[in-house]
């Protein structure tokens, strides 16, 4: 019992760092990126390069990585999601397309085996016989530190209530003064950025590997769609949800059925209630 | 019918096509008819990607759930039950179109981007459970190997393959022809108009759903026994979707001839490739082209070509 509370509160911290940046640029731009996968990746393997092929302090590998996701981002934002901004499903097939580009560029550099990512600390800490690793617990301390850095950014500085105003209703945001487009931007760097730091720790938590997008964005869209377009709160509340449902299918039935009840949920909840059980808009 | 000049003209199309299929292994190594084959089935899942997605604007992820389920339908009652494949392949099909029943409940509801998150959580989802659930009955994680052909050699499944292709794309274009198509492209611009000018639009859709999992049957089973062997990760995966999405865009959406011609650009650009750049850079280029044109030209190179000939025209005239 302490066991599974342990994990999944752990584990959900984790997930719940992974979706934040994919959810908020959901809520700005009403789009469903779904090459934040990459900006998980890209973290992943810039830390891995600087960090265990060129021997750099670990602190750098970390900047170069969130510098390297939030350059993507941008990029990904001007280059593409501009030119079909008033098209969600054209962003969707060209960022799905974007992300197996990303794939394949990895797979050229890096080869299509997995690599091991060194922990970003050693060492294992035991409380109530459950061994847990200090990797993995300084990951989800930083990411509880990450989300409420978050949340106080959004609700109490300028530059985050334009944000939140523009998720609101952009044409009352664009009365206001507010460029939707500059928030979008800025929105965009900050998921990259997100995304990167998530794929540092989910890396180091898992493995490297070329696929490794994948796993990342069907949490993040279940996150959102199951929680609906909703606050950070929201988001927080459902990676919990799915955190705590993985701990206890692996735990209790079967590793392999994890993913399965994710899915089940994300079908079920879109067919029910296709707002989410936190939503507040309409599709 | 025949007496319209437009018509006439498309069905001299369609027969200078079928005539150059018909003669093109006589040109041809076996090798490239094998690039032909893979080009073949291709289109048929962009084809079949295309009637339901391209025309009524329900954006589907989830088209190798459908495949899926035919081949491992087929392969399954094969290798198990040493079902003849006469009677497999029907079975498949027939699976297949039960599943694109469960595929069109949650279009009664959403639409959009959230119809096509549910197709790809349905993928996933297969998957999942195509590795857990009996994997003494699935074959697990390895898939299931060794099943029955239905023809040996590249020459007959060449003959096969394009047959098969040239007949559901000559049936589908006569159907995107009719009212029935007209109504169904009607429904990805507003469906809510659609349903007010007094048609049907569940059963429109439903229609539209069963034609596209009935060709992704076909396609599906076929697919199986052309190679003899499955696994999840070869039919349930990001990559093969992409391959079907992207042979369907790049040609061109809710054309039919687009999908086609979308599926040969990109095999002979993947195998034309091949000489130069022999390794998984391939998809790397394969990829950004798409990515590039679908941006540039969302419309695709059916578009593309039909700009480019009117300007030809236009000139001439001048």
């Amino acid at each position: 019992m302490t066991h599974i509370i342990i994990q999944g509160l752990l584990l959900s911290g984790l997930y719940a760092l992974i979706a934040v940046g994919f959810t908020m640029i959901f809520s700005v731009g009403r789009v469903l990126n779904l090459a934040y996968g990459v900006y998980i990746m890209l973290g992943g393997y810039i830390y891995f390069q600087c960090v265990q092929v060129w021997h750099l302090p670990k602190a750098v590998g970390f900047v170069m990585a969130v510098a390297a996701g939030v350059a993507f981002a941008v990029a990904t934002y001007q280059l593409l999601v501009r030119r079909l901004e008033n098209n969600p499903v054209a962003v969707e097939i060209s960022t799905l397309i974007l992300a197996v580009v990303m794939q394949a560029l990895i797979v050229m550099i890096y080869g299509a085996a997995s690599r091991t990512m060194w922990p970003l600390v050693n060492g294992v800490w035991r409380i109530e016989g459950v061994a847990v690793t200090y990797n993995i617990l300084i990951a989800t301390v930083a990411s509880w530190f990450i989300l409420g850095g978050l949340m106080w950014f959004v609700h109490k500085t300028h530059l985050g209530r334009a944000i939140m105003a523009v998720s609101m209703d952009r044409k009352g945001a664009m009365v206001s003064g507010i460029d939707p487009r500059r928030i979008s931007l800025i929105t965009w760097a900050i998921s990259g950025g997100l995304g990167a730091i998530a794929g540092v720790f989910f890396a180091t938590y898992t493995q490297l590997d070329p696929s490794m997008w994948v796993g990342p964005l069907i949490i993040a869209v279940a996150v959102v769609v199951i929680g609906g377009i909703g606050s950070i709160v929201g988001s927080l509340i459902v990676a919990h949800l799915i955190g705590f449902m993985e701990t206890i299918t692996t735990s209790l039935l079967a590793a392999e059925l994890r993913g399965v009840f994710t899915m089940l949920l994300i079908i079920i909840v879109l067919i029910v209630t296709p707002k989410g059980l936190f939503g507040r808009e309409e599709l | 019918m025949l007496s319209d000049p437009g018509m006439r003209k498309y069905l001299v199309g369609w027969a200078l096509f079928g005539v150059a299929l018909l003669l093109f292994p006589q040109v041809a190594t076996s090798g490239t008819l094998r690039i032909f084959i893979f080009a073949n089935f291709i289109a048929i899942f962009a084809m079949s990607w295309d009637i339901l997605s391209g025309r009524t604007g329900y954006i589907s992820f989830g088209h190798p759930f459908l495949i899926g389920i035919a081949a491992y339908t087929s392969a399954m009652l094969t290798y198990h039950l040493q079902t003849p494949l006469y009677f497999s392949i029907p079975l498949g099909v027939i699976a297949t179109m039960v599943g694109g029943t469960l595929f069109f409940l949650p279009a009664l509801r959403i639409r959009g981007t959230y119809f096509a998150l549910v197709t790809l959580a349905f993928m996933e989802l297969m998957y999942q459970l195509t590795q857990v659930m009996r994997p003494d009955i699935t074959g697990g994680t390895r898939g299931l190997s060794g099943l029955p052909t239905l023809l040996t050699g590249a020459l007959p499944n060449y003959y096969l393959s394009s047959a098969v292709m040239f007949v559901i794309a000559f049936c589908l274009w006569l159907l995107i022809r009719t009212r029935l198509g007209t109504a169904l492209s009607a429904i990805s611009m507003d469906e809510d108009a659609v349903k007010s000018s007094g048609l049907d639009t569940t059963k429109l859709k439903l229609f539209a759903f069963m034609v596209s999992a009935f060709v992704a049957g076909v396609g599906g089973t076929l697919y199986v026994h052309y190679l003899g062997s499955i696994a999840p990760r070869a039919i349930f995966d990001i990559n093969f979707l992409f391959t079907i999405l992207i042979a369907a865009l790049l040609g061109g959406a809710s054309t039919i001839i687009g999908p086609i011609m979308g599926a040969f650009f990109l095999t002979f650009l993947l195998e034309y490739l091949r000489p130069y750049i022999p390794g998984t850079e391939r998809y790397f280029i394969y990829g950004s082209i798409a990515l590039i044109v679908y941006v540039l030209e969302p419309k695709g190179l059916h578009h593309i070509i039909q700009r480019l000939y009117g300007a030809l025209m236009r000139g001439k005239q001048a």
